[in-house]
């Protein structure tokens, strides 16, 4: 019915999920804007707070340190590609370590499978020897387009509340 | 990050005084002590003298509207809780039980009635008072409850909104603490009530305080070179991409505190903001002159001596969307030399329609945040600095930064007389340094008063 390539449509989500984080970590981003996303694409990272247990949930509804859709994440993209782009000059290096996937919910009426995974971003700058450590679940939304699987929507929920890092000028 | 020597013994660094004598040479000159951008000393003497005797920027009264809606804060790096008591006063407490110390605030937002100690259960009323001891009777007859109270920051005041505490009990009021500068400062916060939207963003950066808020005091030197790419793709301001006809006006001599105002002669530009949301404006509650000015201004930046900076932007995140006005609020917290935190809220008029003020807040995350397309970029060059500043080789040579553009012969910058506001203001506010010398001098004096 999903017309995949894969044992199972978890595997299959995998192993986008792994060809996405190569186009990430290798800074492939002009093509991770123009193969990984699709154009009504939703993408946020709520900020977190310390909240007492009692409370619904750590993360806003109303903020966030990413809330972009296609336009944005373009503008974004292109600025990195600069050569006056400081912030990447030279380049924080990245690894992404993407685990835990599962499905959540698959909707095949309109093309659209919901999973969840883990994300580990380990990044240095320069000499560093201690990481900057990025640590989040994401929620994603992908969609079948042309035999493929298309990011559609993604909420990254960060485990941090200060983020330990001086800028994002990665996409997580 | 290295550790810094200069508190060690049997170093040959030399004591604060004689850095904080050098540094005064330095000012004289147009210039300040690179070493004061990380050095224990400094660092230890500033949390003492700059940040326990200033008026220092708590929140703004949006964040907590209800009664009993708290915020944890800090004072430099002391802990307070920012509350709305249950008489609806807002009040900011030191958040550390009377009985053992604990803090009792171990979420950093929420509402109660109470706070209650973990520890020993000591409960504590919004208000700070003390209302209950487990086992009083038995254990502790005679304690005066009254007496035994949360301490509270001795002067809290607020400014149309904005609550500002010092810790100095001999502290002037915050009006004569803001002085003049509370003539621009009505431009953003009383021509229109301005409300934070939803929580801060926080993040840990390997640079002194004093550098953004010298930055904000108004490098606008720095925008070509530094924010260059943020230009290149569209999404600066009209000002900044050089659509609008503009000038740059750099404010200083106002109290301590600095200023930097585009002005677009002629148009009702009001940061960017459209009139569907100007008309919520309350031009009656500014002078004629202030209201001329509100209404010709494009960028618009400033820093209050110590740690609040703020941007008021009329950009967008994406050039194929309209501009609106962006405001961002942020301080620059102390953490240790050499490193701080940014705090960073982004801020709307109040009276705006809710889709507005959504685009606002997009607009804010995609230039001024931890992922702002024109903050990564300052963030990139800024965590050089204190390697620099902490080297054995910046006493060696009396390494100093230069904040002399402006000066001597033929420079483009020059005071302008005819501007209706208090200062000394300066036209082609991007080539002077006036604005950020002010911060140095005015961290020079805190600093050194009590010595």
């Amino acid at each position: 019915m999903w017309d995949i390539d894969a044992r199972s449509v978890r595997e299959s989500c995998e192993k986008f999920l792994y060809t996405e984080a190569q186009l990430l970590d290798d800074r492939d981003l002009l093509e991770w804007h123009e193969t990984i996303i699709t154009d009504d694409i939703e993408y946020r990272i709520p900020i977190r707070t310390t909240k007492e247990r009692s409370a619904e949930t750590e993360f806003s509804d109303e903020s966030f340190h990413m809330i972009e859709d296609w336009g944005s994440l373009k503008v974004r993209v292109e600025r990195m590609e600069n050569d006056f782009a400081w912030s990447e000059d030279p380049p924080s290096r990245n690894r992404r370590f993407v685990s835990n996937v599962r499905v959540t919910d698959e909707n095949p009426e309109n093309a659209e499978v919901s999973i969840r995974s883990n994300l580990l971003i380990h990044r240095l700058r320069a000499s560093d020897t201690d990481p900057d450590l990025l640590s989040a679940e994401r929620r994603d939304t992908l969609r079948r387009v042309d035999g493929s699987w298309q990011l559609t929507e993604r909420t990254v929920l960060l485990d941090h509340t200060v983020i330990g890092t001086p800028s994002l000028s990665i996409i997580l | 990050m290295a550790q810094n020597r200069s508190g060690g013994t049997g170093g040959s660094r030399s004591s604060i005084d004689s850095k904080l004598e050098r540094m005064a040479d330095a000012l004289e000159e147009g210039e300040a002590l690179l070493e004061i951008l990380h050095d224990d000393e400094v660092f230890e003497r500033e949390l003492e003298e700059i940040f326990a005797k200033s008026w220092v920027y708590i929140g703004h009264e949006s964040e907590i509207p209800e009664e009993g809606d708290y915020r944890q804060r800090s004072i430099g790096k002391d802990p307070f809780i920012f509350v709305r008591d249950e008489n609806g006063e807002v009040q900011v407490l030191w958040d550390s039980c009377r009985h053992r110390g604990t803090k009792l605030c171990r979420a950093e937002k929420g509402n109660t009635t109470h706070f209650r100690c973990p520890y020993h259960g000591w409960t504590y009323r919004n208000t700070g008072e003390l209302v209950g001891v487990p086992q009083k009777g038995n254990g502790f007859p005679d304690l005066d409850m009254e007496e035994k109270g949360l301490h509270g920051a001795p002067n809290v005041e607020s400014y149309n909104g904005l609550v500002f505490a010092s810790l100095d009990p001999d502290a002037p009021d915050l009006e004569t603490y803001l002085g003049p500068s509370a003539w621009y400062l009505d431009l953003y916060f009383k021509l229109a009530d301005m409300e934070v939207i939803g929580d801060p963003h926080r993040w840990e950066i390997d640079t002194d305080w004093k550098t953004p808020s010298e930055n904000f005091y108004g490098d606008n030197y720095h925008v070509p070179m530094g924010h260059k790419s943020a230009i290149d793709v569209g999404i600066g301001s009209a000002t900044a991409k050089g659509e609008k006809e503009s000038e740059l006006y750099a404010i200083s001599d106002v109290g301590g505190h600095a200023f930097s105002i585009y002005q677009i002669p002629g148009e009702d530009f009001f940061w960017g903001h459209p009139p569907e949301v100007t008309e919520t404006f309350h031009p009656e509650r500014l002078t004629d002159e202030q209201y001329q000015i509100a209404r010709q201004s494009g960028v618009s930046l400033g820093t209050i001596f110590p740690n609040l900076s703020f941007i008021y932007l009329g950009g967008s995140d994406d050039p194929e969307k309209d501009t609106v006005g962006t405001f961002c609020l942020r301080q620059w917290q102390p953490i240790e030399p050499g490193k701080m935190e940014a705090w960073n809220w982004i801020m709307a008029p109040k009276d705006a329609p809710q889709e507005y003020k959504d685009r606002v807040y997009e607009v804010g995350v995609g230039t001024f945040s931890l992922s702002g397309n024109f903050e990564v970029d300052d963030i990139g060059i800024w965590d050089g600095i204190p390697e620099a500043a902490d080297s054995v080789f910046a006493e060696q040579v009396n390494a100093t930064t230069v904040f002399s553009m402006g000066r001597g012969e033929d420079t483009l910058a020059e005071v302008d007389d005819s501007w209706p506001g208090p200062g000394t203001v300066y036209r082609e506010g991007g080539m002077t340094d006036e604005n950020q010398l002010e911060f140095y001098r005015k961290w020079h004096q805190t600093i050194s008063e009590a010595h």
